[in-house]
């Protein structure tokens, strides 16, 4: 069960219950304060509804000077690093790759971006996995050996939370050093990343802004296009290819590190 | 003489925010919602482009700022660039 409080931040105040779970004849019931009851269902799918409405309503602007970003990362050494990337391209891939080479997280999918500070942090989210992505990483697979893959959301995936996997795994808040462009036409050949323009993949990230507070209008797009520029200012920008993305994490190792 | 579609004195839209992102710049058109991306030497030549230095006043400016370039040649990237910054609409 612990690896479900991933979401979940350390802290000394009391729980506030929002999200329910309950035990029913004929499954499970999962309960959210912005949309009806959902069940009975399967755990699996109970759980993937809590956490599809827990992301949605942190979107729709519930987090005060915070807008959210549809990327990934992870901490290299001491450079925090920002893979961006359309639907399908390979972050959540990557990103476990990463994850079982030892490296803390930004997230999978979701990153928050503090406006004011102009940082980004983790969101916590489990990174979805389909089984022939499970079948190249042991210790992840090890880890799913007794889960259940889900039929709503995220079809056929296990959603594997990274609190199973490592009890740290929330990267320290920063401004990246790098930023990782995934392209899912540039798949074929050895995993490789080579150095693309830092301007371009700037432009792109601003472009992946899924939402936050306040209600996004013109005014607020521009506002935010500007603070995560001032975000990615000393960034190195780097162009993934290839179908190895145990080799994309390495090189992205060896060229963050130099 | 001045370069086909741009003004003498060139003139920036005040609108337009430029953010240094890595060895690159972006301009940032939230009217059009478009972002430019320039090199260094365009950077330098926008911040330029307030309605008192003449192209050649321009390029004089950047030749004090980076050595080692032929002069003839910062004239032609001048061009070039007022050009490219006058077709994509950022000048008054």
């Amino acid at each position: 069960m612990g690896a479900l409080y991933h979401a979940a931040p350390a802290t000394a105040e009391p729980p506030t219950l929002r999200y329910g779970l309950a035990r029913v004849a004929g499954g499970y019931v999962a309960t959210s304060p912005s949309r009806p009851p959902f069940g009975p269902a399967s755990l699996g799918d109970a759980l993937a509804f809590l956490e599809w409405r827990a992301t949605e309503d942190l979107l729709n602007g519930e987090a005060e000077g915070a807008i959210f970003l549809h990327a990934a990362g992870a901490e290299l050494g001491a450079r925090l690093v920002l893979i961006v990337g359309d639907s399908g391209a390979g972050k959540s891939t990557l990103v476990a790759q990463l994850m079982v080479r030892g490296h803390r997280l930004l997230g999978d999918d979701v990153v928050r971006f503090a406006t004011t500070e102009r940082v980004f942090s983790a969101v916590g989210r489990s990174v979805k996995l389909d089984p022939n992505t499970l079948s190249r990483m042991p210790l992840i697979a090890g880890k799913c050996a007794m889960g259940v893959i889900g039929t709503l959301l995220a079809a056929g995936c296990y959603y594997v939370s990274p609190a199973a996997i490592r009890r740290s795994w929330q990267a320290s808040p920063g401004r990246p050093g790098a930023v990782l462009l995934l392209d899912a036409g540039r798949r074929g050949g050895p995993g490789r990343v080579e150095r693309t323009s830092e301007g371009e993949a700037a432009v792109y990230v601003t472009q992946k802004v899924l939402g936050g507070a306040p209600a996004f209008g013109a005014a607020t797009r521009k506002d935010a296009t500007v603070q995560i520029l001032d975000g990615l200012v000393d960034v190195a920008a780097y162009r993934a290819s290839g179908d190895d993305p145990a080799a994309v994490a390495e090189a992205l190792e060896r060229e963050v590190a130099a | 003489m001045t370069v086909m579609g741009t003004a003498a004195r060139p003139v920036a839209r005040p609108d337009l925010i430029l953010r240094r992102v890595g060895s690159e710049w972006v301009l940032y058109d939230a009217a059009r919602e478009k972002a430019h991306v320039l090199n260094q030497t365009a950077a330098v030549i926008w911040t330029y482009c307030d309605g008192t230095f003449e192209r050649s006043a321009i390029a004089d400016a950047i030749a004090r700022e980076v050595p080692g370039i032929e002069p003839t040649r910062i004239k032609d990237d001048i061009d070039d660039v007022l050009r490219r910054f006058a077709d994509e609409g950022l000048l008054r």
